[in-house]
């Protein structure tokens, strides 16, 4: 449980330095934490193979993209932060507040996920196969977009 | 290992949504696409958070649902990645300003 609020609190301290950071490659930096705790909050619930996917594909591909993209294109630092859009935030806030407390917290228990036992599932094989049937052709789309670009 | 309860269930929801609500400011008030970008990666994060309590309930469909929520919002970002490459070859810079729906110009 304190290490679940420890993680917790490094999460949020580092979500709210990608809102208050000036320089885009420090807010990339800050995402990038913010990621890892989340994926290490699965650890914590014995869930390894969520933490490889989101530490390998999401922060490993995307976010390190994101970071090399943030340093290139560096420019001059400047705030970002807008009291008049905290308007719309707070008032999204307050209705996730009252939907979470009128909801309840009713699922207790231990998590008991086992990898092996959901790759056997046929149902569960042909969605990662039209899964990476997506992905491919998401990249083929990305691939001709870019190359359209070019000529 | 630690056991959903009543203790743990609100420190996931509350960091989740913490984390949410700073990705939907960081977006609302950016000014480059290179923020947009961190922002909706963020909320992204939120989302994977918040799928935690769902292992309990039922393991494997929350971990199939994880998959395809990591897949496509890794696909969706890359794609979101090429239009800023593309958009800083054409104009010269990153600038939401810079942006123009299609249509006339009033």
């Amino acid at each position: 449980m304190v290490l679940l609020s420890g993680f917790a609190g490094v999460l949020v301290l580092s979500s709210l330095g990608v809102l208050l950071s000036k320089d885009n490659f420090y807010s990339a930096l800050f995402m990038t934490l913010t990621l890892v705790m989340v994926a290490s909050v699965y650890t914590l619930f014995d869930i390894q193979s969520v933490f490889v996917l989101i530490v390998f594909v999401f922060v490993g591909a995307i976010g390190i993209v994101t970071v090399a993209l943030a340093a290139t294109y560096r420019a001059m630092p400047e705030r970002q932060f807008s009291w008049v859009w905290c308007i719309p935030v707070a008032i999204t806030a307050a209705v996730l507040c009252h939907f979470i407390s009128a909801a309840g917290y009713g699922i207790p228990g231990r998590v008991a996920f086992s990898l092996s036992g959901f790759i056997k599932t046929s149902e569960y094989q042909l969605l990662v196969v039209f899964l990476t049937s997506l992905v491919i052709l998401l990249f083929l789309s990305v691939i001709r977009l870019y190359r359209g670009e070019e000529s | 290992m630690l056991e959903l309860n009543a203790m743990t269930v609100p420190v996931i929801y509350l960091s989740s949504f913490a984390i949410l609500l700073a990705g939907f400011l960081t977006a609302l008030s950016c000014k480059d696409l290179i923020r947009l970008l961190i922002a909706l990666e963020l909320m992204f994060g939120a989302v994977f958070m918040s799928l935690i309590p769902a292992f309990v309930i039922a393991a494997s469909p929350a971990f199939g649902t994880s998959i395809i929520t990591i897949f496509t919002s890794a696909g969706e970002l890359l794609v979101l990645i090429a239009a800023i490459v593309i958009q800083d070859r054409r104009k010269k810079n990153v600038l939401i300003e810079h942006i123009t729906i299609g249509g006339d110009r009033v």
